[in-house]
């Protein structure tokens, strides 16, 4: 009993010498009970009048005002963190999902959701800074409306603010000798300033992701974390949870079937057979992906012909329009199941390597066909004698991202409500399907990279995508609710998140900013339309803009920063050598730091 | 709200539902009445998970011993079990509710119980005697770092560390 007093006594010392926030953690962190924690509490504070009562003197008024201060910042950004919540849209909807399904599928909303915030936060800077402006220097639009436009793009919208082409490259000023805006200088920072945005956010949330779920030093994490650490307690239905638990029975017997198995010894025939039959069905599905580029490519230079030769805005050269984004939404419909039954006639170590090939078959299959598209827009219709290409690379993409969402919903009805429907009355075995959170995740990438691209070219794209984004939330909720079970395998979630993260990053976000990239530097802007009509290219608006800032003496700092940091070479060359030493060292650390674990391992044991 | 994890907001709904858990007589003061266990039992939250009476009764300070929790105990609960509560916090108390016999450690008969709770009670989800067996020795193989034949507490939390899902499962909210 004096024992447990003493430790009291040096405990209440210390937490009254911590400052308030961090008494507040660590009485917060103790596992003990609301009771215990208010006495330690009370003890703690009664310290604290203690010794303030000694040192009232010499406490200047400095510190009060200081100590005031943060006490009402600390309220204020509670009662603001209160307020934030009430804004939580979908809360109670994804708690139900997470109740049903699970944590795993949880993921894929939580990742629509993030992907949206992504689009909102554009469509408003673009709205405000592009937009605004241009409705106040606007031209007529002589155009007529048929209903047709919201599928093509092309028609009425061709002129209006959605694209391109119908920025001016004016400076804006309604007063005379007011101030002006210069809607060159404002479209180009607007969408460099977004990009540049973005890439630290996605930069900062995948390194927080990495490093919360990578903390793996052995190799393999082994039966008993999966064992003690996935019951997931969010799952609150009957039935979700004798269906989880079933499932976990089952993977465990399966696991341990596995683990007693003897280690078979392939013949070297068997093996051989097994290594022709994954190298076979790699060139099956490396040829496809090449075969469906092909048919792309040769589609989408016959559309250019045909728009190029007549401007003929009847009903045939529209449908024609179409064709292009309908294939390839065809293509990226069908190709992953021939890619997934490709992966059942292999035999694979794990159903986890299983996974991890399709998915890599997937992405390749659309990184190429994304990359074919860029290579035509990029170098065919620019190129071409069209009026305006970029309002015609706006419209390409505007077709796009419609077809594929309407594919998207169209899936989601054959593939789950059909589905369903088959499964439960025609042919009973095949049950109730499942949620195949790997493709629809992919889909949303792409549909993000096709957002980002079309940013360029067309201002108000992200708005279209808010809206395709809310509708396939809502109608995946509803199917996911009426039509679907919870996933049979313990799938990765936390892994799983990282990986979807690093993949909007790596070759999504990135390939956006090469090609965003090679259209600002290289490309020349079209003459007759667009905020850079006449220029040599969009970036020599940002030169001409610095020649005349060196004009004057006030922003010489601007141009020094512009010449000796932005625009020179030796300033990124350094930049670069001193990243690669830090990241150099940080890995010797860790290295280091996992030769200390092993030894400390050693010596728990010992 | 300062000696929970809780928001205000949250800890408002959670007088909501505990108030509404007690009979009409009781609710003025619910902040010092105690729920038993059977009502606890039947919020939706708790209603279905396999380990509701290893909650109650690790989060209950009842003197009597029948489980039954106060306000105090039910806002213990949700805090360490809210979103914002550490990974420590939550792998203490995993570790006390998996602790069946409570001595501290989880020995084999602590995990043989917890392996049923987690596979049901349904016949053709149980794990066979050599199954079970084989279960434990492999998770006793991997986690018993001093090799007692019982996992404690800080071998508990170290596998828990290593798996990043658990502070995203251990998880419920109102």
């Amino acid at each position: 009993f004096f024992h447990g007093f003493y430790a009291e006594e040096t405990l209440v010392g210390n937490l009254a010498s911590m400052s308030t926030s961090e008494r507040i953690k660590a009485i917060q962190k103790m596992p003990e009970t609301m009771k215990k924690k208010r006495e330690i509490r009370n003890k703690v504070l009664k310290e604290i009048t203690k010794k303030s009562r000694h040192r009232s003197t010499q406490l200047c008024c400095c510190t009060q005002c200081l100590q005031g201060i943060a006490v009402s910042f600390r309220r204020f950004g509670n009662s603001l963190s209160e307020y934030f919540h009430l804004l939580q849209l979908q809360y109670k909807t994804l708690k139900v999902i997470g109740a049903e399904f699970g944590t795993s599928v949880l993921s894929y909303f939580i990742f629509l959701k993030w992907l949206l915030t992504f689009n909102i936060f554009s469509f408003l800077i673009n709205f405000g800074f592009l937009t605004i402006p241009q409705f106040l220097a606007a031209e007529p639009n002589n155009l007529s409306f048929t209903g047709l436009e919201l599928l093509t793009g092309a028609g009425y919208f061709q002129q209006t603010v959605l694209y391109y082409g119908f920025y001016t490259n004016a400076t804006i000023s309604k007063i005379k000798n007011g101030p002006s805006y210069n809607m060159q200088l404002a479209y180009i920072f607007t969408v460099g300033l977004y990009f540049v945005i973005c890439f630290l956010i996605l930069l900062f949330s995948m390194a927080k992701s990495f490093c919360r779920n990578f903390i793996n030093p052995q190799a393999h994490s082994g039966n008993a974390s999966k064992l003690l650490c996935t019951w997931d307690f969010n799952i609150t239905n009957e039935k979700a949870v004798k269906l989880k638990q079933k499932n976990l029975s089952t993977q465990i017997k399966e696991d341990l079937f596995e683990v007693n198995r003897e280690v078979l010894s392939f013949s070297v025939r068997e093996r051989v057979v097994c290594i022709a039959v994954h190298f076979a069905s790699w060139v099956a599905s490396l040829g496809t992906a090449l075969a469906a580029c092909a048919g792309v490519y040769f589609l989408s230079t016959n559309n250019l012909k045909l728009f190029v030769k007549g401007h003929r805005n009847d009903l045939e050269s529209q449908a024609a329009m179409l064709v292009l984004p309908v294939v390839t939404s065809l293509l990226n419909a069908f190709i992953p199941f021939f890619y997934s039954w490709l992966g059942r006639l292999e035999r694979f170590h794990t159903p986890g390597q299983h996974i991890y090939v399709t998915i890599a078959r997937n992405i390749i299959l659309k990184i190429s066909i994304v990359g074919i598209l860029c290579y035509y827009w990029l170098n065919i219709v620019a190129a071409s004698e069209s009026q305006c290409w970029e309002t015609l690379v706006g419209q390409d993409i505007y077709r796009l991202i419609v077809v594929d969402f309407l594919f998207c919903l169209l899936g989601s009805f054959f593939g789950e409500f059909l589905r369903r429907i088959i499964g439960t009355t025609v042919c009973v075995n095949l049950g109730l399907p499942e949620f195949d959170i790997g493709r629809n995740v992919l889909d949303l990438i792409y549909a993000q990279t096709l957002t980002w691209i079309g940013i360029l070219f067309s201002p108000l794209m992200p708005g279209i995508q808010i809206i395709a984004f809310s509708i396939v939330f809502c109608v995946k909720k509803v199917s996911l609710m009426k039509n679907c079970q919870p996933p049979r395998k313990v799938w990765r979630t936390a892994q799983m998140t990282t990986s979807f993260m690093f993949l909007l990053f790596f070759p999504s976000f990135l390939g956006v900013l090469s090609v965003i990239g090679v259209t600002v530097w290289r490309l020349k802007p079209s003459d007759e339309c667009g905020p850079f009509r006449g220029l040599s290219s969009m970036y020599a608006a940002v030169s001409e803009w610095i020649e005349i800032l060196e004009n004057y003496t006030a922003s010489k700092w601007v141009v020094w920063i512009y010449h000796n940091l932005i625009t020179s070479e030796l300033f990124f060359f350094i930049l670069s050598t001193s990243i690669l030493i830090i990241a150099y060292l940080y890995w010797q650390i860790i290295e280091g730091r996992k030769i200390m674990i092993k030894h400390l391992h050693k010596q728990i044991i010992n | 709200q300062e000696l929970t994890f809780l928001s205000k907001q949250e800890i408002l709904l959670a007088y909501k539902r505990f108030s509404e858990l007690l009979p009409k007589e009781q609710r003025e003061n619910a902040c010092s009445a105690r729920v038993p266990k059977s009502r606890i039992l039947t919020l939706p939250e708790l209603r279905a998970n396999p380990f509701q009476h290893r909650i109650c009764h690790v989060f209950s300070t009842s003197d009597d011993g029948d489980d039954s929790m106060s306000f105090e105990d039910f806002l213990d609960m949700l805090s360490v079990f809210s979103d914002s509560a550490t990974s420590d916090i939550k792998s203490h108390y995993a570790f006390r509710i998996f602790d069946f016999d409570d001595d501290g450690t989880l020995d084999r008969k602590d995990l043989e119980k917890l392996v049923n709770c987690l596979t049901g009670q349904g016949e053709e989800s149980r794990l066979s005697g050599a199954e079970m067996e084989q279960l434990i020795q492999n998770i006793l193989e991997e986690s018993d770092i001093d090799k007692d034949g019982t996992i404690n507490m800080s071998e508990f939390q170290h596998v828990v560390s290593r798996s990043p899902d658990f502070a995203s499962s251990f998880k419920i909210v109102l």
